[in-house]
């Protein structure tokens, strides 16, 4: 509050004292502004009022003395701890992202141009997230109509090797069962606004938060972008720290859930996939999706060209745009888009806690329902499975095989499960993708 | 109006995770099918697969050359000792 005083105050005294030493210039000053004055109206201001207005357009002015009548970028009046402290809140928290993304290299590729999207967006006097702002254009050219998360699907396709999944397609199912984080932290969500008073989602919100369960940064988007835009910014900002947290949340989770002898298990060496399954493979999850579920084709079906045109492997120009510059191109853009939703009037509300807390819920049940799949299915199958594989089912792909492995690793050296695991995990993209093309069907 | 959230969001979860089930347990057999048919009248020629990125053709691949690392070192050896 001092502060608030006594800054217009000294700026005040260092411009009169500004004015009272240099009278020599003040003439030439005049006869400049006087022939400027026939062409536009110029009225001539002491240097103080100059200063004193200028001061009132600087970002200390805005942020110091927030106006009642001061619009955001979609127009709407902010509140003046929006524009205020809310800022400030939010420069913290971008800060935050860039810690998290910079120094412990969480998710630095989304993480680093979200908390930068962020710090944009809360600038004040100039409104970059307008649809005719810097933000805003970026944001209704591919977020607001779901554009650039398909273009990601495309990319991630075209990295992904199907191999490990085609040679023992029973984990599929783990991929499946990891899904019931999206579902469980739906009904969590829904319990949470119901029987608290806290948050009021409404069913569209309920869902588009539970998606983070689904542990896909990009069906994430797509689907908040769809069902509620108003959360998009929260719920990519969850999804994507907790994906980046996956190797400190899943652990305790697996080995809580598994015996050190399950742990153990070790299993058979993978058959060779043939080429052909590799190159039909894309199309059969197209027709599937097309038959079964055809809200889910934009995701399956972008998903499954990247994957097409890396194994044709005739186009390898085209695999290697989509895995390079095009997915590079759109990431950046993504991140500065989803960062323009974290402006402090939407961000700093109460059901951003809400988010955080169903979001990390989400991904604790959907490990806790691959590892317990995968347990059943190993006491019924012929060939061991070792229970860990099943966490690998939510997506975060590799992030998450790679965690299911180093815990096997732990209780058993040498006993690498990596391509054991990549087959749930890869399961789990599409499984996410089918959980989403449900959510879309139920409520378009 | 009032409508329960809760019970709603356990119908939906009863369909979604039974639609992601059949969808997945429906790849799962498509997938043992066309393994089946592949296997059986489209077999890879020997060499087809050894540009794709299986685990195994990389061994072989490694293999190969840990053989011919180890077969110019001993010509380089048997020239040096001629001279």
């Amino acid at each position: 509050m001092l502060i608030r005083f006594l800054l217009p105050l000294l700026i005040f005294l260092g411009a009169s004292s500004l004015w009272a030493s240099e009278p020599a210039s003040a003439p030439a000053q005049s006869t400049v502004s006087q022939s400027i004055q026939v062409k536009e109206e110029h009225i001539p201001k002491p240097l103080t009022v100059l200063l004193r207005d200028f001061f009132k357009t600087t970002g200390i002015y805005a942020i110091l003395n927030p106006s009642p009548e001061a619009l955001n970028g979609q127009g709407e009046k902010m509140s003046a701890f929006a524009q205020s402290w809310g800022r400030i809140i939010m420069f913290i928290v971008v800060f935050i992202l860039f810690y998290l993304a910079i120094v412990k290299k969480f998710e630095p590729l989304l993480l680093l141009p979200i908390g930068f999207g962020g710090l944009l967006a809360n600038i004040p006097v100039v409104n970059m997230t307008a649809p005719d702002g810097f933000l805003g254009i970026i944001y209704n050219m591919g977020i607001g109509n779901e554009f650039f998360p398909l273009i990601i699907f495309m990319g991630v396709g075209a990295m992904t090797d199907f191999g490990p999944l085609l040679s023992n397609p029973k984990t599929a199912l783990l991929g499946g069962a990891a899904q019931f984080g999206i579902f469980g932290s739906l009904v969590g969500a829904a319990a949470l606004s119901q029987y608290t008073g806290l948050v009021d989602f409404t069913m569209r919100q309920c869902a588009s938060i539970s998606i983070i369960g689904g542990a896909d940064g990009p069906t994430s988007i797509f689907i908040a972008s769809a069902l509620s835009p108003e959360l998009l910014g929260a719920i990519a900002v969850a999804a994507y720290s907790y994906m980046a947290l996956v190797p400190v949340i899943q652990p305790p989770i697996m080995r809580a859930l598994t015996t050190e002898e399950e742990r153990r298990i070790v299993m058979p060496q993978l058959r060779r996939v043939n080429r052909r399954e590799k190159l039909i493979f894309p199309l059969l999850i197209v027709v599937l999706s097309a038959m079964l579920l055809p809200e889910s084709t934009p995701l399956i079906g972008a998903f499954a060209f990247g994957n097409f045109a890396k194994e044709s492997g005739v186009v390898d120009r085209l695999s290697h745009e989509m895995q390079n510059s095009l997915i590079n191109i759109v990431t950046i853009f993504l991140g500065l888009g989803v960062g323009s939703k974290l402006q402090a009037d939407k961000f700093l509300v109460l059901d951003t806690m809400g988010i955080l807390v169903i979001g990390l819920l989400a991904f604790a049940v959907g490990t806790a329902a691959g590892v317990l799949l995968a347990k059943l299915m190993n006491r019924f199958s012929k060939e061991p499975i070792n229970p860990l594989i099943g966490a690998a089912g939510v997506s975060a792909v590799p992030m998450a095989a790679r965690v299911a492995s180093k815990v096997g690793a732990e209780a058993r050296p040498g006993n690498i499960l990596l391509m054991h695991a990549m087959g749930p995990n890869v399961a789990g993209v599409i499984g996410s993708a089918v959980a989403a093309g449900v959510l879309l069907s139920i409520f378009n | 109006m009032e409508v329960h959230l809760v019970s709603e969001s356990l119908k939906f979860m009863v369909l979604g995770m039974g639609i992601v089930f059949v969808f997945l347990y429906i790849l799962v057999l498509l997938m043992r099918l066309q393994a089946i048919i592949i296997e059986r009248y489209f077999p890879d020629r020997p060499r087809a697969g050894a540009s794709a990125s299986g685990g195994e053709s990389e061994d072989e691949e490694r293999a190969r050359v840990a053989a011919m690392v180890a077969a110019i070192l001993e010509y380089r050896k048997t020239k040096t000792g001629g001279n």
